[in-house]
């Protein structure tokens, strides 16, 4: 099932949950499947994403007008104790995933559409225009909320090196 | 200190620029402090991003879950159509999925291998999509080149009105043009001086496209240039007469040479050099 781990992530990161996650997902891909467009996509990843997007704003919103409130998000541990226990030593692995749980802290705090740009360019790949299309909007606004998102995540990471007792490499 | 060439940097950085400009960056950052900084942050950025952030797979029940609902889907899907009418319905589904608040594909179709056919569910679906995607790909095979090779001669009608572009051998006589091509194209094609009729020759050309030389004789008509392009006919069908960025093209063959000209003069004009360039050709030939 192509391109469906890079939708997983993608739903993670904009519900926070891995249970709304794959519901979103599951979702996604029935809609996707009823296109008759996903034959004729030049870009099914980005395409893909776009419906990602949608189907969690339709979950949100069903979710307010049931005045439903989420609980605020845990931290998940599951990937760092994976980290953990395949990494040959243990200072090492205790080290890499401190700087995982940072990151992560970091990336949370960013606001959610600089956040999802970045997650967009740097981890999935997409080109400006295939983000422009996820995100529906203009390439220009793609090109400086990029900007901006990694300067903010560069200025908080300084700032938490600053701070904190591990300097970051 | 941020510098006003940021974003451009940025666009570099993120391969979103072509070589020109890149080349044109690269000269700026060399100079600019502030831009030589910005990359190293970009870098070290991504490269943070890429080491330390979560990338999970999707769960292993997840994918069966959806597999399960999407062969639900199939079989229902193929119970429901006919062959024929489903290929005539396509276009209503994809209409009715986009009001579902599905979002348009991105770009032009490029690729044909879609997830969709993918072997995962070609067998749930029996014949029905990949027919489909059959046909498309038949399509999409037969009209991408003619589009392509549409784009290729009007752009380099368009490139040859710039100052200098037009001839690289000047001359009203065809004994001088014709043997220049022996020279600088891989073809030999007819070449007249139409003056009487109205058509002057004007010169001819070399222009790369196709992978090969083609031979490119200019021609003038009143104020208008038209140029007609010779090249060794492949497999290819050609298009039909056709209006491109507003200039007229018509393409023809003749032997094992193909031969399209284009121009912004009407098309009773473009059509009668056709006719007396393909009378000469055919006469040449026999």
């Amino acid at each position: 099932m192509p391109h469906l781990d890079a939708a997983y992530r993608f739903a993670r990161w904009l519900s926070h949950s891995s249970d709304e996650a794959q519901d979103i997902v599951q979702e996604a891909f029935l809609r996707a499947f009823r296109s008759f467009d996903a034959l004729r996509s030049a870009d099914a990843k980005a395409w893909l994403l776009a419906i990602v997007r949608n189907c969690h704003a339709t979950a949100r919103q069903q979710e307010q007008r049931r005045g439903f409130v989420p609980l605020p998000e845990e931290p998940d541990a599951q990937f760092g104790a994976e980290t953990l226990a395949a990494a040959p030593d243990p200072e090492s692995a205790s080290a890499a995933l401190d700087d995982k749980r940072a990151l992560d802290r970091l990336m949370a705090a960013l606001p959610a559409e600089h956040r999802e740009v970045l997650l967009l360019r740097e981890m999935e790949d997409l080109s400006y225009g295939e983000i422009a299309a996820v995100t529906q909007v203009p390439i220009g606004t793609v090109m400086s909320r990029l900007a901006r998102a990694r300067a903010a995540l560069k200025v908080k990471w300084l700032e938490e090196a600053k701070g904190g007792p591990r300097a970051v490499r | 200190m941020q510098c006003a060439e940021s974003l451009r940097i940025q666009a570099y950085f993120d391969g979103e620029v072509d070589a020109i400009s890149a080349a044109d960056i690269e000269r700026h950052a060399e100079h600019c402090p502030a831009c030589r900084a910005l990359l190293g942050d970009l870098a070290q950025t991504r490269a943070r991003l890429r080491r330390d952030l979560d990338y999970p797979q999707a769960p292993q029940a997840l994918r069966e879950r959806i597999a399960r609902t999407l062969d639900t889907e199939a079989a229902a899907d193929a119970s429901r159509a006919g062959d024929a009418s489903r290929v005539a319905d396509a276009s209503r589904v994809a209409g009715t999925a986009r009001a579902a608040g599905a979002p348009r594909p991105v770009g032009p179709p490029r690729a044909l291998s879609s997830w969709r056919t993918r072997p995962f569910w070609q067998g749930v679906l029996g014949g029905a999509v990949s027919a489909l995607a059959a046909g498309l790909a038949f399509m999409l095979l037969f009209t991408a080149p003619r589009d392509a090779l549409l784009d290729e001669v009007v752009a380099a009608h368009v490139r040859s009105l710039m100052p200098e572009h037009l001839t690289d051998v000047v001359s009203t006589d065809r004994h001088t043009v014709k043997p220049w091509f022996a020279g600088h194209a891989d073809v030999s094609p007819v070449v007249a001086d139409f003056a009487p009729e109205g058509y002057r020759l004007v010169g001819g050309r070399a222009d790369y496209f196709g992978h090969q030389r083609a031979a490119v004789v200019v021609y003038e008509h009143g104020a208008h240039v038209i140029n007609v392009f010779a090249w060794v006919a492949g497999g290819e069908r050609l298009p039909d007469l056709t209006t491109r960025s507003g200039y007229h093209v018509a393409f023809w063959r003749v032997g094992n040479l193909q031969y399209a000209a284009v121009t912004d003069a009407g098309w009773d004009e473009l059509l009668r050099l056709v006719r007396l360039l393909r009378d000469l050709g055919e006469s040449d030939a026999r």
